[in-house]
């Protein structure tokens, strides 16, 4: 009887027969960290391009390429990209809190859950606020 | 016992009271850290500035005019795309070689990867110089 033989019996848990990593809440929090993290980086990688415009013809290019941001598509993708921003910074105070600080080790579990509160709470109420003009007129 | 301490190098240099060797994984890390603290402050200030302060519509060739005349907000945006694109190309270098495991593969991902962040970089650097006010 190998020891190696013997390992997978004694895995304690419901998901020691599963060859996938299935963590909670930590988990989770590290696949929404990258998916954000990597919608941001292309978002930055746009706007790099449309800024740019500011330069050819006068910024004639850049005024009608930018009304276009006025759109209420591209208002609720204004939405999209606080939340992504918002959720990565936090999520990212977060992960330099538990490998600086023991205490927030311990807590992890609760941090994520107010990390994710806050960025419903600044999502929806920066949403109201960007989304209301193409409604009121501004 | 020592065989074991040598087969694990960073262990064993603890163990003598010593730091473990820091690599370029190690400032990596270290980088991630830094730069994302500050740009949480730079990436929000930018963000609450055009779409919430000011409405995007109002964000047109003016608007940047006035912002750019102060040399002050040039250094600013200049920041938040250097650090932006470095901490993000840095965070996609680590993406890739988590999910493209084949190493032609891999380095064609890198290539392009490195290729647009590089290009995008002096574009925008480019950009935020170059720009002369027509107001």
């Amino acid at each position: 009887m190998s020891r190696q033989g013997a390992a997978p019996s004694k895995a304690p848990g419901p998901y020691a027969r599963s060859s996938v990593y299935k963590g909670r809440s930590g988990q989770w929090a590290f696949v929404m960290h990258r998916i954000t993290g990597f919608l941001v980086f292309f978002f930055l990688l746009l706007h790099i391009v449309d800024v740019s415009l500011i330069n050819v013809h006068g910024g004639q290019t850049y005024n009608e390429v930018h009304r276009l941001y006025g759109n209420i598509l591209l208002r609720l993708f204004e939405v999209g990209l606080l939340f992504g921003l918002v959720y990565h910074s936090l999520n990212g105070l977060r992960i330099v809190m538990i490998d600086f600080f023991p205490g927030a080790v311990k807590n992890q579990r609760n941090l994520t859950s107010v990390v994710l509160g806050l960025t419903v709470l600044a999502t929806v109420i920066g949403g109201v606020i960007i989304v209301k003009p193409f409604f009121t007129g501004s | 016992m020592a065989a074991r301490l040598q087969d694990r190098p960073a262990q064993a240099a603890n163990r003598l009271g010593r730091r473990p060797r820091q690599n370029f994984e190690t400032w990596s890390w270290f980088f991630m850290r830094v730069s994302g603290l500050i740009l949480i402050f730079l990436a929000l200030a930018h963000f609450s500035i055009t779409h919430i302060v000011n409405d995007v519509t109002k964000t047109n060739t003016a608007f940047v005019s006035h912002r750019w005349n102060n040399p002050l907000w040039r250094v600013f945006d200049w920041a938040l795309l250097a650090l932006g694109l470095m901490h993000g190309v840095n965070g996609l270098r680590l993406i890739t070689d988590d999910y493209v495991r084949a190493p032609a593969k891999r380095a064609a991902t890198k290539a392009v990867l490195y290729g647009a962040t590089f290009t995008l970089f002096a574009y925008g650097t480019l950009t935020i110089i170059t720009y002369r006010s027509y107001h």
